[in-house]
């Protein structure tokens, strides 16, 4: 688990040089690739499907990068970005390349359907921790103006 | 007519959300960051429509007899710069609250256009440390991480170099996806590495579609259903590219005789 930690931090830091995070916000873009895989990597051992475990992992980069974009005061792509891209089914898509070369149209139609399933849970991921947050700043906003009066 | 002030003002709105969306930025924030810049400039009537294309930009004054004016900004070529939309980002809201001048404003503009990448030696690091660290991640073996490391080094050296030349997305992604499989094969029947899958996913991470599927996502949630597509197919266009440059390359090797 802590080698996983410290293989998935090193690539995210590749990743944000390769995008050009700014300095100082690299280890922080960092530690949400690292956070994110470390959830993917326990649901993983505790049993869960490969989907499952890619959903729980983006949810929680998302989650983090929200929060740090709160707390550096800069857009939360610049953590997102980086931070996802240990989730990107690589693996799957040579998986799935690897069957169609092999002509064995069983193996392909699992392995790409897994793949295709990961990517969408990504995407999903995002998009429900992204209408969360917004609905609670909104309530939460809602609730200070209330509080007000 | 359009007096001179109002023209300084589009052209610094157009110029700043064609730097974001050059920079890989989600569509809503490039529109917001127009909106508020032109409101901040005091023109009421302010209508934009961005998509990873081409920019449309109307103004109006808002007195009886102006007339509206549109300008549409064509954006050609991309690639992620995530510090020039964080300072973007700063700009616009130093723009907004301060009452920097126009003119100041173009010239911060101009420096940040001008901001350079990191030094290619330190991105090529960077693009070794990610493809192997992932062949670590994938049950690779320490022999594994060397071969990753020489093989997302070069096929990295290619893109960039690649990328100078202006070749399309489909044959970048293609080629460099096709040189780092063959240089995992070369390393492998050369006796040095011993999980060769691990190494070749390695390898090909650097060059996976993950911005345009987070963008597409994003996106489309905001409502920017044209734009959504399109980041969505080009995230579809470089799997492909990917998966097919692998494939090729493999098929290759065994016709040759070469063992996987």
């Amino acid at each position: 688990m802590l080698l996983a930690f410290l293989f998935a931090f090193c690539s995210t830091v590749g990743f944000s040089i390769l995008f050009h995070v700014p300095k100082k916000l690299i280890a922080a873009a960092g530690l949400v690739g690292a956070l994110g895989w470390l959830t993917y990597t326990y649901f993983i051992i505790s049993g869960s499907g490969n989907i499952l475990a890619c959903f729980a992992g983006s949810c929680v980069v998302a989650l983090i990068s929200d929060i740090f974009s709160r707390a550096f005061k800069d857009a939360a792509t610049i953590f997102i970005i980086p931070g996802i891209l240990p989730l990107v089914p690589g693996a799957g898509m040579y998986y799935t390349m690897l069957a169609i070369l092999e002509g064995d149209v069983d193996k392909t139609a699992s392995a790409g359907t897994e793949t295709l399933m990961m990517a969408g849970s990504i995407a999903v991921a995002l998009l429900a921790v992204a209408s969360v947050i917004k609905l609670l700043a909104l309530m939460g906003r809602k609730w200070l103006t209330a509080m007000k009066e | 007519m359009i007096n001179q002030m109002q023209k300084k003002v589009l052209i610094l709105a157009l110029r700043a959300g064609e730097l974001m969306m050059k920079s890989g930025a989600e569509i809503y924030r490039v529109e917001d960051t127009i909106t508020r810049i032109c409101k901040a400039c005091r023109i009421p009537y302010v209508e934009v429509f961005a998509t990873p294309t081409g920019i449309f930009l109307s103004l109006d004054e808002g007195s009886e007899d102006s007339d509206m004016h549109t300008f549409i900004k064509r954006i050609k070529g991309s690639s992620i710069d995530l510090e020039k939309i964080s300072r973007i980002n700063h700009f616009s809201r130093e723009f907004t609250t301060t009452d920097l001048s126009i003119d100041a404003g173009l010239t911060i503009l101009r420096e940040i256009a001008n901001s350079k990448p990191y030094p290619l030696l330190l991105r090529i690091v960077g693009a070794a440390l990610v493809s192997s660290f992932f062949a670590l991640i994938f049950q690779g073996t320490y022999q594994d991480f060397f071969c990753a490391l020489i093989a997302g080094a070069c096929s990295y050296t290619l893109s960039v170099f690649l990328d100078k030349r202006e070749t399309n997305l489909f044959i970048r992604g293609f080629l460099c996806c096709a040189a780092a499989t063959f240089i995992a094969l070369g390393l492998f029947s050369a006796g040095v590495g011993v999980n060769l899958n691990s190494v070749i996913i390695g390898s090909i991470m650097i060059f996976l579609p993950g911005v345009a599927i987070t963008n597409a996502v994003r996106d489309t949630l905001e409502g920017d259903m044209v734009s959504g597509m399109t980041k969505g197919i080009e995230a579809v266009v470089i799997a492909v590219s990917i998966a097919s440059g692998v494939g090729v390359a493999l098929k290759i090797w065994t016709l040759l005789g070469g063992m996987f």
